[in-house]
């Protein structure tokens, strides 16, 4: 066979469809995963009556929506209603190509050299389905749901993208294995970018509708939001592609910020040399490695839904354009003036220092609330 | 008594501790023991003055209607006609129950009825712990004396129907089981 | 290009965060609310009228089914209200007098409770959601051990209460109150000092002291206002006189304000009750009713008598015309009902979400509102 159609089409279909069918596979895991994290921390069991601790409940879920009947509102918009559960899957799927699993070339599905930029183009684009679907099922709920949703997302573009301008100053390239790449010779970007971090962990919860920013479908005051009249398997198109975008985002988290596929800083550790050195093994382990990073931040939007309030929809504004921009521009700012002065080492013990502060102050011994309720009952 | 809460300090402030806070309660709480009841498998004990479903002792009812004046909303039945017995030799007056019907399906469990009666144990109560009382038939619950009395005999509603419970009711067979009409 | 487009929701009776069957119809431009119209009613189901054909005991049970989250204080109002008509309110035994005040408090951290997981629901918070239903189910519990019901208890009678505690109750209360102060650290601990919690409720639906009162608002809005008033200091009843407790206020009036005020209330309610164990234990066991005739006829007169529902102030006026065994009229003034009032006041100019927020603040039973 020809080794260009062998390496250019081949290969990266049937590497994209291993991909596909894993993040398939996660997404069923993870309806089971979140109820059942959910219900642990809110006291209760979650799901445990389909298979052997509930764990068919994934099965049992899609099973159900499937054999559901597929409501179309009478006064719907037939063709944006169809096609709005469908556009946000098209560019969640896709975007999985270009994410590097493992240790390059086999662990990648493509090698693209702007991969970070046409992530973000791509992801950008889920938010058309939500606006058609809320504005095609012609309720009021929906079409609300819709323009919160519009408004939303295309705000923390800006703060997502702007976050990871400082990575890319530090790593020099756009392409994510490069970025691992440095990673791995120096320390995770989380240390020298926490500021970063932070942010791009706000706007990964708000790109993907998730508490606390799950203004577009807030149960408790629209109903459902884009998808109160979808049902059936249409209604699960939509929560598959809000899983498969958090496994993306996930993914870009894990890639950009907490070294990939690598257990190594400084060149030491699981770097990617060591994992090749074990041969195709070694870059299995570095894709295991690579999902359970994926697995624990899917887990912190589980546990960030447990924990968080919702914000109002002018809050969720103001928080966006008014907190997280200028916070990310500052943050260019610094990095680009320590990147300057050579100083990168510097902002590592910034970022060990802050992390050592919250900690510190996390688990200090002393009570205080109930010091600071004494204080006021006796003060009166 | 004002209400107040110190201001939150810069470090609060700048280090997020307030949502951290929040994430280490419900941290926590992961680890705790939960508190659900598997409910067809797992049952909670009623308490012993737990109002459940009626229980009504002919024997002991001197037919006095006491209850069915009591009962906020008349759902208790009764007629009495008085029979002439000859007991030792003298003729005595007795009120002889002829219907003791209760509308379970409209009661709402006040035990007032129970309180009312004069008799000692009570001729009615409601303390029988019994609570699965849902069937697929409102009909299946109006009671009559002799149901109040033996509902033991009914069938349980049994969250999921046992396999051999649907054999027969396939076979036509279990006409009192779940579903079906049941002939009174 | 620049003129206001309103349009109209219909903001229930089916929406998650109604609390029941209240309707409010929205005129909204955007997302801001121009006016709230509340359409009450949907759950009438004739109460009073109900008490008119009713013997003065058999409309207990009925009581419990309007405010059905907190029955207790229901129960009380009205008995309360038969004893003060029937003037026999200075002899209902002691024990009795504790067991109703332990009853009610315990019924008002029970409410509260409910408020708090339905009012952080609804913000979006669903986790404080099931630790208040876990302590919750614990009162529940102490309450079915007590009356045989967990909901609509029916646990006061005219002239005193109809059972005695069960043994080991009080040994079981003090176990609780043991688990109930820590747990209103852990709610507190996600949601009061919580920034995004702060943002969804201060300065939302604020209520001067001035507007609460005119609207006639009671119960923890008004103390979220900053008025102390509370009738189980204004109007003492039962044995509140000797039990002490603080009434907590608010500043600003506004929903964070109120949520201050309850979570304090909550433990003062635990503060009573540990009073409370002490004092019952000293009373004599069995003594839970005073003598009054099985057949209760009031003389003729009519008679208002309130008491500090968990919700605000749960008035009773009742007329009887000293023939029957039923109450000629009788009125209820319902807490919920009459704070529901400034709902349209407190909503303007808030958005959607803050609307949700106000529902939950006011603390309405739509069962007490329709009646």
């Amino acid at each position: 066979m020809n080794k260009a159609l062998l390496t250019y089409l081949v290969w990266p279909v049937v590497k994209f469809l291993i991909a596909f069918v894993i993040v398939q596979v996660i997404v069923i895991l993870m309806t089971w995963i979140e109820r059942r994290v959910l219900g642990f921390m809110q006291a209760r069991l979650g799901p445990n009556r389909v298979g052997p601790w509930g764990l068919l409940q994934g099965i049992a879920d899609p099973v159900k929506l499937l054999l559901k009947e597929d409501i179309l509102p009478s006064s719907a918009e037939k063709v944006a209603y169809f096609l709005g559960p469908m556009l946000p899957i098209i560019p969640a799927f896709i975007v999985l190509c270009a994410i590097p699993y493992g240790p390059p070339p086999t662990f990648t599905v493509t090698r693209i050299n702007v991969g970070l930029l046409a992530i973000l183009a791509l992801t950008s684009t889920a938010v058309y389905g939500i606006i058609l679907g809320g504005w095609a099922s012609n309720n009021k709920y929906s079409l609300m749901g819709g323009l919160r949703s519009a408004a939303q997302m295309v705000s923390y573009e800006v703060p997502f993208g702007l976050s990871i301008v400082g990575v890319l100053m530090l790593s020099g390239s756009l392409d994510l294995v490069q970025i691992v790449r440095y990673q791995e010779a120096n320390a995770w970007n989380f240390l020298p970018q926490i500021v970063a971090c932070f942010i791009f962990l706000v706007s990964m919860n708000a790109e993907n509708n998730r508490t606390p920013f799950d203004l577009p479908e807030a149960e408790s005051e629209l109903v459902a939001g884009y998808h109160t009249e979808y049902s059936g398997m249409k209604f699960a198109f939509f929560m598959l592609a809000e899983y498969a975008m958090m496994i993306v985002n996930s993914s870009l988290m894990v890639s950009l910020f907490f070294g990939g596929w690598t257990l190594g800083m400084f060149g030491l550790g699981l770097t990617t040399e060591v994992l090749r050195s074990w041969g195709f093994l070694g870059g299995l382990l570095g894709a295991v490695i690579f999902l359970s990073k994926v697995m624990v931040f899917m887990l912190i939007y589980v546990w960030f839904r447990a924990t968080f309030p919702r914000f109002r929809f002018d809050q969720l504004m103001d928080l966006g354009w008014k907190w997280m921009i200028p916070l990310a521009l500052a943050n260019i700012v610094v990095t680009a003036v320590f990147v300057l002065a050579g100083q990168e080492r510097l902002m590592y013990w910034i970022g060990l220092g802050t992390i050592g502060a919250t900690l510190f102050y996390l688990f200090r011994p002393a009570p205080k609330r109930a010091a600071a309720r004494e204080k006021v009952i006796h003060a009166s | 008594m004002q209400v107040e809460y110190s201001k939150a300090r810069w470090s609060e402030k700048f280090l997020v501790l307030d949502l951290l806070e929040g994430l280490k309660t419900t941290f926590r709480e992961l680890f705790k023991p939960k508190v659900t009841v598997r409910y067809p498998e797992e049952r909670m004990e009623p308490a012993d003055r737990y109002r459940g479903m009626f229980r009504f002792n002919y024997e002991r009812c001197i037919a006095c209607k006491l209850c069915a004046v009591a009962c906020p909303i008349d759902i208790i039945y009764i007629d009495v006609h008085d029979e002439t017995l000859e007991v030792d030799g003298k003729k005595k007056k007795v009120k002889v129950l002829d219907r003791y019907d209760i509308d379970v399906k409209r009661c709402m469990f006040c035990a007032l009825c129970e309180e009312a009666c004069p008799t000692k144990p009570k001729s009615i109560w409601l303390t029988t712990k019994t609570y699965e009382l849902a069937t697929y038939d409102r009909n299946d619950l109006y009671f009559n004396m002799q149901e109040l009395e033996y509902w033991d005999d009914r069938p349980k509603y049994s969250g999921l129907p046992e396999p051999e419970d649907s054999a027969r009711l396939e076979g036509n067979e279990g006409q009192k089981q779940i579903g079906g009409t049941v002939e009174r | 290009m620049f003129d206001v487009h309103e349009m109209e929701v219909n903001f229930g009776p089916q929406h998650p965060s109604t609390h029941g069957v209240l309707r409010v119809l929205l005129r909204i431009d955007g997302e801001r609310i121009i006016d709230a119209k509340p359409i009450i009613g949907y759950l009438h189901r004739g109460t009073e009228k109900l008490f008119e054909h009713m013997a003065y005991p058999q409309c207990i049970p009925h009581t419990d089914r309007m405010d059905y989250v907190a029955s207790a204080t229901n129960n009380l109002g009205f008995v309360e209200t038969v004893e003060k008509i029937l003037g026999i309110t200075g002899q209902i035994p002691k024990r009795a007098q504790l067991m109703r005040v332990i009853l009610s408090e315990l019924q008002r951290i029970s409410s509260h409770l409910l408020w708090l997981a339905t009012h952080a629901i609804d913000i979006g918070a669903m986790t404080p959601f099931f630790y208040c239903f876990r302590e919750r189910e614990q009162i529940l519990d102490l309450f079915e051990t007590y009356c045989g019901a967990r909901l609509t208890l029916n646990c006061m009678r005219i002239g005193g209460m109809p059972d005695d505690l069960p043994p080991g109750w009080l040994e079981d209360l003090e176990a609780f109150l043991v688990k109930f102060d820590p747990a209103v650290d852990e709610y507190e601990s996600l949601l009061t000092t919580n920034r995004i919690w702060k943002k969804r409720t201060v300065g939302i639906g604020v209520l001067s002291p001035e507007d609460a009162i005119e609207w006639g608002i009671t119960g923890p809005p008004l103390r979220g206002s900053g008025v102390e008033w509370d009738l189980r200091r204004a109007q003492p009843y039962e044995c509140y006189p000797e039990l002490d407790f603080e009434i907590p206020v608010g500043r600003n009036g506004d929903t964070y304000d109120r949520y201050l005020v309850r979570m304090e209330e909550m433990r003062q309610c635990s503060r009573i009750l540990k009073q409370c164990i002490p004092l019952i234990r000293q009373t004599p066991e069995g003594d839970i009713k005073a003598k009054i005739s099985r057949v209760i006829r009031p003389p003729e007169g009519e008679v208002y008598h309130s008491i500090e529902s968990p919700k605000g102030e749960l008035g009773y006026y009742i007329v009887s015309d000293g023939k029957t065994q039923n109450a000629y009229r009788c009125h209820v003034r319902p807490p919920s009902f009459v704070n529901l009032q400034a709902l349209p006041a407190m909503a303007q100019g808030h958005l959607v979400s803050d609307l949700v927020a106000l529902i939950g603040t006011i603390d309405i039973v739509l069962g007490e509102v329709d009646r």
